[in-house]
């Protein structure tokens, strides 16, 4: 059974200018063990939708309609009580910038055995500060730096101190907001590579969210492309990136330099995203799509079955491929 | 472009030190090198890349060139003109010659300034051209960077624009004074990736119309790839490895840059390249003394020779050149 099922999720915000859709009809699921990327530009909403399946939305964020379930139990019907509960046990969150994500004035690992004792009542302080410690050499960062102040760390440790903090209860998924947005690529490399073989060791499920298609790429067993708030492509790793149906992915592919192979001309995609609170009617892609015709522009796309666990949302790929 | 190799700036032996404050307590102030004996000459009209990590004194280089800092020092040439330590009126020309595109344009951009304000401001410092000759040369810039049409984007302001948009921005104030050489301290990092292809090719537009020699600052080597004829790789302040971006990616011979490339992230068909696995895993304990500036990571390193000798940069190939005693061309 999968771990995590979304289904139909559409979030919005109430801002001064009107609501704006920033999630619209969102489905996807996610087994035990595997892990599942989020591609997007800024703006398409891949960390609402994180914030939604934790259910931390600010004031002004509305969950419309959907419904999130999560190892069988839908996570929307929960009062805010029983959702204290589940955060942090349950699913844990990566935040963006690790950089920003610690407390300065506290030590290291007084702030993990914070979250420790706080959602786990029955640990107390020493017992969390052994774990702590197995914690530290889980995540390769050196025991005895463990009582540092966040300052004190570089920015590659900071992450991995973050890591730590999302295992501390043994969560059965974690979301990873741009785990590594931030580092350089020796020390992202290193990072990746830890968050993967702990998804292994523990069985744990990852979301990553992620503008960079090539780490997405890299780490992910599924992919789902976003734009402008819609999910437009869903599938196997394999699948999206050697056989790229919409013309989004397409185009956000040819968008990206590559160290190998044929060295081509990049293509870079025409125009800006969608403005959400007043989104067109049709495909949100249409504007700036080079094989959009009449009836993408009136109608809504609707999802095209290639493959069992490979989907998209396009009017013309349908016809593409009937031809 | 093949034709004739003519040095348009030159690197001559640079030195950079940034003193750390000292403490009340503890540690005194030390030395931060962020650059150690670079020399490099880029040659005119082409896209030079600095490719390094953060901290490896790329961006301290660029900032060297346009004069925001002055070497500890060593000497920097343009056409032949040592541009240490210039002064006065010269030290104005020479800054119209060279100017810089930075990082992060939610930064750059004066928010009081419209765009129009923003792009002739070069024009009114350097007192070149009147009012109108000015709006022309400001429109045509405008429309060469893609923002176009003109007259659409002269009276916004930063804040109702994107951030490619404002990127572009920041390019035209930079070419509208017709400079020689401009460097690009990596113009993309806080943009999305269709946004970033936009940028790199206006870059290639810029030194196709303008005739313009680009120092192109970035972390990324797939970008470098895309837009370099060359490229250097430096790591702490010092140089590594020099040649032709194709061939040092294809055919790096530094342990440093091998380690860059296998961090990549491997998508599509790059999945089956090989490995070089030259970083260590966990690093050495440092020696006394100074040896190869990646002695502590390297796998490949000798314990006696690389830990007690900084390694030359040697040349392997026409121009490729690394410093490493074990590369083999």
């Amino acid at each position: 059974m999968a771990l995590l099922v979304v289904d139909n999720l559409s979030v919005g915000y109430q801002g001064q200018k009107g609501y704006l859709q920033a999630l619209e009809g969102i489905s996807f699921s996610l087994e035990a063990g595997k892990s599942l990327g989020f591609v997007g530009e800024s703006g398409c909403g891949k960390t609402t939708l994180g914030m939604a399946v934790m259910r931390l939305m600010p004031s002004n964020g509305f969950i419309r309609n959907g419904r999130i379930i999560f190892d069988g139990e839908d996570l929307l019907e929960k009062t805010d009580e029983e959702m204290r509960r589940i955060r942090w046990q349950k699913i844990a969150m990566i935040f963006q910038s690790a950089m920003n994500a610690l407390n300065p004035v506290h030590r290291v690992c007084n702030q993990i055995v914070e979250a420790i004792v706080t959602h786990s009542p029955l640990i107390d302080k020493k017992e969390a500060y052994e774990q702590v410690r197995d914690l530290f050499q889980l995540v390769g960062l050196p025991e005895n730096r463990i009582r540092d102040y966040p300052h004190q760390y570089s920015g590659g440790m900071k992450q991995r101190a973050i890591i730590a903090m999302a295992l501390a209860c043994n969560p059965q998924l974690i979301i990873a907001d741009e785990p590594t947005t931030a580092l350089d690529v020796i020390v992202q490399d290193q990072i990746l590579d830890e968050i993967k073989n702990i998804q292994t060791e523990l069985n744990i499920s990852v979301i990553y969210i992620s503008h960079d298609i090539s780490i997405v790429a890299d780490v992910c067993h599924h992919i789902g492309v976003m734009y402008a708030g819609q999910l437009v492509e869903y599938g196997a790793r394999e699948e999206v990136f050697n056989n790229p149906m919409h013309p989004y992915t397409r185009a956000l592919l040819s968008s990206y330099p590559t160290l190998t192979g044929e060295k081509s001309h990049l293509m870079p995609i025409p125009g800006e995203a969608p403005n959400l609170i007043n989104p067109p009617s049709g495909c949100r892609f249409s504007d700036r799509c080079a094989e959009a015709r009449e009836t993408c522009r009136r109608n809504h796309s609707v999802w095209l079955e290639l493959a069992p666990t490979h989907k998209v949302l396009c009017h013309q790929c349908g016809k593409n491929c009937g031809q | 472009m093949e034709h004739v190799e003519e040095t348009i700036l030159e690197f001559d032996g640079i030195v950079k030190k940034y003193k750390t404050r000292a403490f009340l307590f503890g540690a005194r102030g030390q030395d931060v090198v962020a650059l150690n004996e670079i020399n490099i000459k880029i040659t005119r009209g082409e896209i030079f890349g600095l490719v390094g990590e953060s901290g490896s004194g790329k961006t301290t280089a660029g900032r060297l060139i346009v004069r925001l800092e002055e070497p500890e020092r060593g000497k920097i040439y343009l056409d032949g003109n040592e541009i240490t330590g210039l002064k006065g009126k010269i030290s104005k020309d020479y800054s119209r010659k060279v100017q810089m595109i930075f990082q992060d344009p939610y930064q750059s951009l004066n928010p009081q300034l419209s765009v129009y304000d923003t792009i002739s401001e070069p024009l009114i410092i350097h007192k070149i051209g009147n009012g109108k000759a000015r709006e022309n040369v400001v429109l045509q810039t405008m429309k060469s960077v893609g923002l176009s049409p003109p007259h659409d984007f002269a009276h916004r302001f930063p804040h109702q624009l994107s951030g490619g948009q404002r990127q572009r921005i920041a390019i035209a104030r930079a070419m509208v004074l017709n400079p020689e050489f401009v460097v690009a301290d990596e113009p993309t990092s806080m943009l999305d990736a269709s946004m970033s292809a936009q940028i790199f090719n206006i870059l290639l537009d810029m030194r196709k119309q303008f005739n313009v020699t680009i120092l192109f600052i970035t972390h990324s080597l797939a970008a470098a790839r895309y837009l370099c004829e060359r490229i250097a790789v430096m790591y702490r302040g010092n140089l590594m490895e020099t040649g032709p971006a194709d061939d040092v990616l294809k055919n790096p011979k530094h342990p440093y840059t091998q380690a860059l490339i296998d961090a990549l992230p491997k998508f599509g068909n790059s999945r089956d390249v090989n490995r070089y696995d030259t970083l260590l895993r966990s690093e050495r304990v440092p020696s006394e003394h100074i040896g190869c500036p990646f002695f502590l990571r390297c796998s490949c390193a000798d314990q006696i020779k690389c830990s007690h000798e900084k390694p030359p940069l040697m040349r392997l190939g026409d121009s490729h050149s690394v410093a490493c005693f074990y590369a083999e061309p």
